[in-house]
């Protein structure tokens, strides 16, 4: 199947099996390394990766469904301003650990300050709930995340 | 390699369906996992996919004569910021799976999938639903528990998608929801109960109880609903025992890694009389 | 004046970990790379009649016991493992073979394709089942006092039984390895703890002399145990495969194939014997603790020792008798875990304590107040306590962070509170530092100065916190000090990173090795300080009799735990845990504070919502939808302290914490739970499912 989409702000036009899962089509064909799997079954959300501006599991996502959708990995989001905020924040919060779940919680919190500036506690939490970190139990990513809205400010 | 169709619209999805043997796709969230073989594989699917999540008909929400109409192929993340999505289906909706898969997963897909713990099933059943089922030739369309027969099996017939469900617009004035599952965040339910009631004047006019991932479908009864209906309020509590008792053998759940049989029929009964109880 | 070392600085390795550029094995290609799949037996134990194998197209191979040119087991403290089954398997799931090749799609095909006949033969599923047989692996036994004549005397005897369940590691990152003969060479790579057991097992499969081989260490994505020995076996395997394929090979597993085959924290029972004295205090106790070793040993033996001489917890009783079996059973093999046993026998010995404490009617922490050890008792070995206990300090402390007082006297049914005291034992166990003798190269180059040590960065913080000792000591910018590439052929052994041993022993060797060279900094541009652990004189220790020094000193910790439970459902909340802990001096305050939390959620998880059964040596939960870990909405608010106690053989006073709060936050919770329902005790993990049994019988 033929598809084209935009993966880091270029036009890509591939052809696949429209049942390739997206996270091996990042992986593999575009060495796009920062789209970790962790579980490949949509438990542990390292393969989040932004699909139209919202966090969503590569590992769940099919070829066929990105036909003309704009997909953002770490290695497109990494350049921009607010990526920055969220690096200094999560560096000074101390918010890693492995780094293993660390993209896909960069990913998610991208998702969540797009949608709410300036999210509560338990928005944070509810909006990471599908991110598991084993390492460091979340609290400092927690941490990170409130940081990164408040240093942020207006550029979300 | 399979085939994959990405149709323009609702017609030609279901022209292609008339022709080929196909899997509907919307979201993928149900049908990735099922097929799926392990890192680095594709997954495993015998026939060609037809892409539906993004077709524009599959994707409205409107409500006509009274009645809720909610798309197919509409993300579960978009039915909680809907204003015209009723609070007890939000309810369901915010607990299931996690936030980024709730911007693939699909109502459609939820219920087609028809697993038992199907979270939007529960509400869905009580809330008499009707589900509209479109092929090229004809349209029908049947209450939510018609449609669905077994874990995983229903009518949908080969040439058939599922295109809307209808919601009568009614708002109860009791709206009970709570999901069992294993931790807080992202979990499937082990047991879920929903319950809606109206009280008029001291007495209940209408009710209605669903019990999710407890019996191979949603069990609801309108036999033991009705004999609650008409009842004063203050008899509910008396009546509590005597209704729990009928709904018991209805709740026959099973063993499996997730929890125990006997957990979840005394949580699903314990759950139903604490509803019961906050009407009074 | 200088800051204070615990001062927090930024991780040297979070930016390229948060940009996503960090590169774990997965996501390193290898020219002409092969891809593994291991065939696995799926019976718990059975002779393997034949093996039926489809023709193999050009470029695949299958490799297995044959391809083997050394020993077909894994070296590790029992060498028992095969890296193929011989002809018989014991667990479902061990490797029984590997199909290499280029694509994916064409190695699950061939899988697919082999037939393997099997004759069954009678297997053991549980420690009761084993016990019954007498399948024992290891049996130690040790005593203090004189217990025998104490239980004479004791007023009252109580005796109980305890049980913790299996717990999956987890680590986000799934088990991967590289292998690739180049050049005469093995070169291993992937993620991996102990980059020295690698190479030793290496060496023993392939018969090779030690200095052809080199294990590089790739990121690693979380271990916490899990990679301590089992890496071992994978790159066994993948060095075979490569040695026969002249390729490299890669091995990364699925998360459901990790969880099947790979090691798991071992289940326990622990049965227990207490002998009360005329005011109620504990004065003799008969312990008696069997883990699950699964179907080899392994590390099952030191897994065990730790948990034995663990096993009197914070507590000083008089008279002592401990016992302390491994069984065999056709499970996944048990490992390294987190606290390495401890805190199996330390949830034992802890709800013990609160039980007779709420059985006797008296507060359970005023209970455990009475039996605190003190500085100069002896050990639970006949060993001595030389440094401060500080135990009264960090008690007080977490009452006031918590209100326990108050709140333990206003108890609401579903509402509850519940405390716990625990100890970790700091580096290996009785004469491990002694044999291991760890070594480290201090390198001064111009103006930097290089690290070559072999303790790894796999989450914990090791890098940033054994470059921060150096720089701190010779007072030079943290960029100035940088770490040699884990790779074997280029570091010394400073032994395995494992134990909460890195900080203290490396680090504390790096100290010395620091101090030195701030003395001669400017006698040469190029100056090369090497050290190697000396176990100091005044530790003894008899490894056949267990007496002495089983460590060389302890990390203390409380935890109070406060939790709501659902009066419905019997959901546990976990609202808050207040923690303090004395790990010595922080080497740095924020890290750690990351380690205590991380590791009170994953033993959160252990308490509560971790299930993993085995019916029939299969596992129920064997992926992450039915093997749950806590998420961010499970977490409690987590009130963390340390208390400073410097430890005069650590580097800046520091001792251990890793694996530190894996003992408390189980017991405590437990002792909340009990708390909360009013009954006792004696089992996790506590699911709803338990709790309303065992509510209903209570009532
Ligand atoms: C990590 C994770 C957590 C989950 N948690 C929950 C949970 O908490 N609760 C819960 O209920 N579910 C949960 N699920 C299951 C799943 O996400 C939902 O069932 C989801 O709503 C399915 O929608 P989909 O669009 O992704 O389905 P798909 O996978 O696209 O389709 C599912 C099935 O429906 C058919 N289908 C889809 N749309 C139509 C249509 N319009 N007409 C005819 N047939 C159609 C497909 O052919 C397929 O058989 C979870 C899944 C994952 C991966
Ligand atoms: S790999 Fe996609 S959610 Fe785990
Ligand atoms: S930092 Fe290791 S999993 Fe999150």
């Amino acid at each position: 199947m033929k598809i084209e989409f935009i993966l880091n702000d270029k036009k890509r036009v591939i052809q696949v099996d429209p049942a390739s899962r997206l996270l091996d089509i990042l992986r593999d064909d575009f060495e796009l390394t920062s789209v970790k799997e962790g579980c490949g079954e949509g438990e542990c959300g390292a393969c989040v990766v932004l699909m139209d501006g919202k966090a969503v599991n590569s590992c769940l996502i099919p070829a066929g469904l990105i036909e003309g959708r704009h997909i953002v990995t770490m290695e497109g989001f990494r350049k921009t301003e607010r990526y920055k905020v969220i690096e200094e924040s999560f560096l000074k919060a101390g918010s890693v650990q492995c780094g293993f779940c660390t993209p896909g919680i960069v990913m998610s919190t991208e998702s969540l300050l797009r949608e709410n500036p300036l999210p509560s506690e338990e928005e944070i939490k509810e909006a990471l709930s599908g991110n598991l970190c084993r390492c460091t139990g979340y609290n400092m990513i927690f941490e990170g995340i409130k940081l990164a809205a408040e240093r942020g400010k207006g550029l979300w | 390699m399979v085939e994959g169709f990405r149709p323009a619209d609702l017609q030609e999805a279901l022209e292609f369906m008339a022709k080929h043997p196909s899997i509907p796709i919307a979201g993928g969230t149900d049908l990735m996992i099922q097929k799926a073989r392990g890192f680095g594989l594709k997954p495993d699917f015998n026939k060609p996919l037809l892409f539906i999540g993004h077709l524009r008909e599959l994707r409205q929400i409107s409500v006509r004569n009274g009645n809720i109409h909610i798309g197919a192929s509409v993300l579960l993340n978009e039915l909680i910021k809907n204003d015209k999505i009723p609070e007890a289906l939000k309810m369901a909706v915010r607990q299931m799976a996690s936030p980024p898969s709730r911007n693939l997963a699909t109502i459609g897909g939820n219920i087609c999938n028809a697993s038992p713990a199907g979270d939007t099933l529960p509400y869905l059943y009580a809330a008499d639903a009707f589900l509209v089922l479109k092929s090229s030739q004809a349209e029908r369309k049947i209450p939510v528990g018609k449609f669905i027969t077994g874990p995983g099996k229903t009518t949908l017939k080969s040439d058939e998608l599922l295109t809307e469900i209808i919601i009568p617009d009614k708002v109860f004035s009791a709206n009970y929801y709570k999901k069992v599952g294993t931790r807080k965040g992202m979990s499937l339910s082990k047991a879920s109960f929903t319950g809606l009631a109206d009280i008029e004047s001291e007495k209940i006019t209408d009710i209605r109880i669903a019990f999710g991932s407890v019996a191979p479908t949603i069990v609801r009864s309108r036999e033991i609903e009705a004999s609650i209906i008409g009842k004063p309020v203050s008899e509910i509590k008396n009546a509590v025992p005597e209704i729990v008792k009928k709904f018991a053998p209805l709740i026959r759940p099973i063993d499996d890694a997730r929890s125990s049989a006997e957990y979840r029929k005394q949580v699903s009964l314990r759950l139903l009389e604490n509803f019961l109880m906050k009407l009074t | 004046m200088k800051d204070s070392i615990s001062k927090p600085i930024t991780r040297v390795d979070a930016p390229a970990k948060i940009s996503g550029a960090a590169k774990y094995i997965g996501d390193i290609h290898f020219e002409n790379q092969l891809f593994a799949k291991t065939v696995r037996s799926d019976k718990p134990k059975a002779k393997i009649v034949s093996i039926k194998t489809p023709s193999l197209p050009d470029g695949y191979y299958i490799i297995d016991k044959n391809d083997i040119p050394g020993i077909n087991r894994m070296r590790t403290v029992v060498s028992d493992h095969p890296i193929f089954a011989d002809d018989e398997v014991n667990y479902i799931g061990q490797p029984i073979l590997l199909v290499v090749g280029p694509e994916r799609e064409k190695i699950y095909e061939i899988v697919s394709q082999i037939k393997i006949e099997y004759k069954d033969e009678s297997a053991v599923f549980s420690i009761e089942e084993a016990e019954e047989k007498g399948t024992v692996f290891t049996e130690y036994s040790y005593s203090k006092g004189e217990p025998e004549a104490a239980f004479h005397d004791a007023v009252k005897i109580i005796e109980d039984e305890y049980h913790t369940g299996l717990q999956e590691h987890v680590y986000l990152e799934p088990q991967g390895i590289t292998g690739e003969y180049k050049d005469e060479t093995m070169f291993i790579y992937g993620s991996m703890q102990c980059p020295f057991y690698v190479k030793g097992a290496i060496q023993d499969v392939l018969g090779w002399d030690s200095d052809r081989i080199r294990i590089i260490q790739s990121i690693t994505g979380g271990a916490f145990g899990g990679k301590e020995e089992f890496p071992s076996l994978m790159a066994c395997q993948v060095a075979v495969a490569s040695l026969k394929t002249k390729r490299p090979v890669q091995m990364i597993y699925d998360r459901d194939e990790d969880i099947i085959c790979s090691t798991k924290r071992h289940p326990s029972i622990v049965h227990y014997k207490a002998g009360l004295g005329k005011s109620n205090q504990v004065i003799v106790l008969n312990i008696d603790i069997i883990f699950d070793a699964g179907a080899y040993s392994e590390l099952s033996p030191v897994v065990l020792q730790r948990g034995m001489f663990s096993a009197t917890g914070v507590y000083n009783f008089p008279h002592l008798s401990v016992r302390g079996r491994n069984f065999m059973t056709n499970n996944v093999p048990s490992g390294a875990y987190r606290g390495f046993g401890a805190p199996q026998t330390i949830f034992g010995t802890e709800m013990l304590m609160h039980n007779i404490a709420v059985k006797l009617g008296v507060d359970p922490l005023k209970y455990k107040i009475n039996h605190l050890i003190k500085r100069g008792d002896p050990t639970c070995t006949g060993g001595k306590i030389r440094d401060e206990v500080k135990l009264l300090e960090i008690i007080e402390k977490v009452e006031k962070m918590s209100g326990y007082r108050r709140k333990i006297e206003r108890r609401k049914k579903f509402k509850g509170i519940g405390v716990s005291l625990f100890l970790h034992g700091c580096g290996f166990t009785g004469k491990g530092e002694a044999t291991i003798k760890g070594k480290i190269i201090l390198k001064k180059n111009g103006d930097t100065v290089i690290l070559k040590v072999s303790s790894v960065e796999m989450g914990q913080g090791a890098e940033t916190c054994l470059r921060k000792i150096v720089a701190h000591t010779l007072s030079l910018p943290m960029e100035k000090v940088i770490c040699e590439t884990i790779d074997t052929g280029l570091i010394p052994d400073s032994g395995p990173t494992v134990a909460s041993r890195t900080t203290m022993i490396v680090g504390g060797l790096l100290r010395q090795a620091s101090l030195e060279l701030k003395d001669c900094w400017n006698e040469a541009n190029e100056i090369e300080i090497s050290k190697t652990y000396k176990h100091p004189d005044f530790l003894s220790w008899d490894d056949d009799k267990f007496v002495g020094d089983a460590y060389p000193t302890y990390s203390w910790g409380a935890n109070v735990a406060e939790v709501e439970i659902d009066s419905l459902t019997y959901e546990i909340n976990v609202k808050k845990i207040s923690a303090v802990y004395d790990v010595g001096v922080p080497i740095d305050e924020k890290m750690l504070r990351g380690q205590m939390q991380g590791g009170i959620v994953q033993s959160i998880g252990w308490a509560t919502i971790e299930v993993m059964n085995s019916s029939k040596g299969k596992l129920a939960q064997h992926n992450l939808t039915d093997y749950k870990i806590p998420t961010s909405m499970d977490v409690p608010e987590i009130a963390c302290k340390f208390i400073e106690n410097p430890y005069e053989f650590g580097p800046f006073g520091a001792k251990c914490a890793g694996e530190l709060p894996s003992a408390g936050a189980p017991p405590a919770v437990a002792a909340a739970v009990s708390n909360a329902l009013g009954i006792p005790i004696k089992s996790i993990p506590l699911t709803p499912e338990y709790l309303m049994e065992i509510d209903k019988h209570e009532d």
